[in-house]
């Protein structure tokens, strides 16, 4: 089984600062991963280097995607070969409606897959049924996109845009800060729905609480650009109770 | 010095006229273009020492060798008009259309409302001038020929100019098109078109006005429309400044609004090398109100300067501006934007906002708000800003596939859109839409 991302010692900073110090993750397919880690411990970097971000300089280290050499891609091919990021601060875009924003997105992802654009109508309905699944209501798609949502209707947007884009590797960034109790359930239940044998998912969450529904095969603790610890869903609970002094201090003995 | 050979061109254009004449040079409007080009002698081609034109260098241009209108055969076809309007033909169809050559009514190549009641079609002259009182009142007064040099210069020389009168109570359904085309098929032309629209009381018209340039030699544009907006009418005026990559378009026109009278006025400018408009609203009685909107959608070597006034003259009137820019290359764009709130004016709400974004290094924009308050119970406020488009927000587009040319195209078309949106004639937004998506680069968003 080829795994859908394999990422070998990954170093990355901006400017002459290393933020990524070394990061291996491989991931398969159907599996769903979570990175934890202190504030700073470099995870938006991490996902943002993988969406493509170019304010982000690679220093070393090799990132493959579906067999093809990531870092190669611009951010938009990453995008068509099945990429996609859930911002942890989605971007207000004025006068871009929702709707005209997925229709453009929705088909240039399908003409580089060498398929027509969808027909409106059926473009619609796709619309209705994805919103359905992250309970969004259908007056979001005439606003301009993002603009002036509250912060769990911009999580919930980019769950919406996952479902309509069914990306192979999902990566969502802190997408449960913010978010209602009730909301959380949802989302999660939006995210698990998408969940297939041939795609994965990257979590980034502070909380074992969304983990709770969106149970991982694998949680690792991003620190100071390194992962320093890979375990099962109990290290998140682990996590949860003893917070991350224990995991600093381990670390800084094996250095 | 070229401006004084341009005063010679106006001169001799002058005495020509006045030659070709006869026998009406004597007549009111004849004595109209003397005390005009005396005017224009006077106020003297502007440079961009006079604070007014600043940005607006004339003086590349005017030193042409520009030959006198009269002499060029009336050779423009059907066929001519319809190539230089392209799709603009099939959007306004329904409509009628007044057409004017090198600065002449040109009945034959006109689509006029012959047998409907509401809207009359006539060439401006001294018969019209001495019979009709309305027309009498407002033609160069509306538009003073002291208040700019090339509104002194345009009525000196204009003769066949056209004026539109929707009469009382007529609300009319079809668009009326003035377009207007400089032949410099043959050579160098300088014309004057002039418009005078009178929309009585409780009258509702559209107007859309284009510019157009045929043939490879210069064209200088200056053009005078002026409107009179009568009580509880609502003129929606339209300009469209879609015209070649080297045209030359200096445009004047100004409103008088009446009691609870609305002017709406919508100004695009798509294409042009240079193009100034002059827009000046008079809201000269109670109630009466103004929208302006404006956007310029520039690349290359274009200029387009707009210079609005929007005077309250009485109390409880609304005024309402949304001027935008997108500027690539090394384009240029000029917002200058008055309002002037006189000390018995109380009660005047009047907002205002420009907005712009560059798209490269090398193109500029020159923005003024000038809000002159002398009144103290009033709403105004006026906001301008001006960017760059926000990387973040590109990146968000390509991060979904989007390509990072089609984001930005994206971008800027919905910046423009905002405009664009008001414009209530839906085939004439369209058509704009489109032209302008198809200038960014993308098409008209559409759900
Ligand atoms: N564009 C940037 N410019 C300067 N510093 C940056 C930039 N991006 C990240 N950093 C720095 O790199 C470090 C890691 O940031 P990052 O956002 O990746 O952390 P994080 O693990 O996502 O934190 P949080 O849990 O707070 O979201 C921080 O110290 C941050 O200040
Ligand atoms: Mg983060």
């Amino acid at each position: 089984m080829t795994p859908i991302l394999q990422i070998t010692d990954l170093t990355a900073g901006i400017e002459d600062r290393e933020i990524l110090k070394g990061v291996s993750l491989t991931v398969n397919p159907g599996e769903v991963h979570a990175i934890m880690g202190p504030n700073g411990s470099g995870k938006s970097t991490l996902a943002s280097v993988l969406a493509g971000r170019e304010e982000y300089a690679i220093t070393g280290g090799t990132v493959v995607f579906r067999g093809n050499d990531l870092l190669e891609l611009s951010p938009e091919d990453r995008a068509r070969q099945g990429m996609f990021l859930a911002f942890q601060y989605p971007v207000e875009i004025p006068g871009v409606s929702t709707a005209n924003f997925l229709k453009t997105s929705v088909n240039e992802l399908r003409k580089f897959r060498g398929q027509e654009p969808l027909a409106p109508a059926v473009f619609l309905a796709l619309m209705r049924e994805r919103m359905k699944l992250v309970e969004m209501d259908q007056s979001f798609l005439s606003r301009s996109l993002n603009e002036g949502f509250s912060g769990g209707e911009k999580k919930r947007n980019e769950i919406f845009q996952m479902a309509m884009l069914e990306p192979i590797l999902a990566v969502l960034d802190e997408t449960d800060s913010g978010l209602d109790i009730d909301a959380l359930r949802i989302v999660a239940g939006g995210v698990n729905a998408l969940r297939t044998p041939t795609t994965a998912t990257i979590i980034i969450t502070h909380y074992q609480r969304l983990l709770d529904y969106i149970i991982p095969d694998v949680v690792h603790v991003l620190w100071d650009g390194r992962i320093v610890r890979s375990g099962g869903k109990e290290l998140a609970l682990e996590l949860e109770k003893r917070g991350y002094d224990w995991i600093k201090q381990e670390a800084a003995e094996v250095a | 010095m070229p401006q004084a050979a341009f005063n010679d061109v106006i001169k001799r254009s002058f005495d020509d006229l006045s030659k070709r004449l006869n026998g009406s040079a004597s007549g009111p409007l004849h004595k109209m273009r003397e005390a005009a080009l005396k005017s224009f002698i006077e106020q003297g081609v502007p440079t961009t020492r006079h604070e007014e034109w600043k940005y607006a260098n004339v003086l590349p241009f005017i030193g042409l060798e520009y030959s006198r209108v009269s002499e060029i055969a009336k050779s423009v076809t059907e066929k001519d008009i319809d190539e230089a309007l392209g799709e603009l033909v099939s959007v306004l169809e329904s409509g009628w259309r007044v057409t004017i050559v090198n600065g002449q009514f040109r009945g034959d190549l006109s689509y006029l409302p012959a047998a409907v009641t509401g809207v009359s079609v006539d060439v401006l002259s001294d018969k019209l001038i001495a019979n009709d009182e309305v027309v009498r009142a407002a033609y160069g007064s509306v538009a003073k020929s002291d208040a700019h040099p090339f509104v002194a210069m345009n009525t000196a020389l204009a003769c066949d100019g056209v004026v539109i009168r929707v009469a009382k109570g007529s609300e009319m359904k079809r668009p009326l098109h003035i377009a207007i085309i400089s032949d410099a098929r043959q050579v160098n032309v300088l014309t004057t078109p002039r418009i005078l629209i009178v929309a009585e009381e409780g009258s509702e018209i559209d107007i859309v006005e284009t510019h157009s340039t045929i043939g490879d030699q210069q064209a200088l544009d200056v053009s005078v429309s002026e409107i009179a907006v009568g009580s509880n009418a609502h003129v929606r005026f339209h300009k469209v400044a879609d015209d070649q990559d080297d045209s030359r378009h200096i445009g004047y026109t100004a409103a008088t609004v009446a009691r609870d009278g609305r002017f709406t006025s919508h100004c695009i400018n798509i294409a042009g090398n240079f193009i100034r408009n002059d827009l000046v609203i008079n809201l000269a009685d109670v109630g009466s109100q103004a929208y302006l909107y404006g956007a310029s959608v520039l690349g290359g070597v274009q200029f387009a300067d707009s210079h609005t006034v929007v005077d309250h003259a009485v109390n409880n009137c609304h005024s309402e501006e949304l001027y935008k820019g997108i500027y690539d290359g090394s384009s240029i764009g000029v917002f200058n934007g008055k309002i002037f709130v006189r000390p018995q004016a109380q009660k005047t709400t009047a907002y205002q906002s420009n907005h712009s974004v560059l798209l490269s290094d090398k193109a500029q924009v020159n923005a003024k708000p000038q809000l002159e308050i002398w009144a103290d119970d009033v709403k105004c406020s006026h906001g301008a800003t001006l960017g760059q488009l926000n990387d973040e927000a590109i990146f968000y587009l390509r991060s979904r596939g989007i390509d990072a040319d089609k984001a930005r195209a994206l971008m800027t078309y919905a910046f423009v859109a905002e405009v664009l949106e008001h414009i209530d004639h839906e085939g004439l937004r369209e058509f704009c839409e489109k032209r302008v998506a198809s200038k960014l680069g993308t098409e008209p968003l559409s759900l």
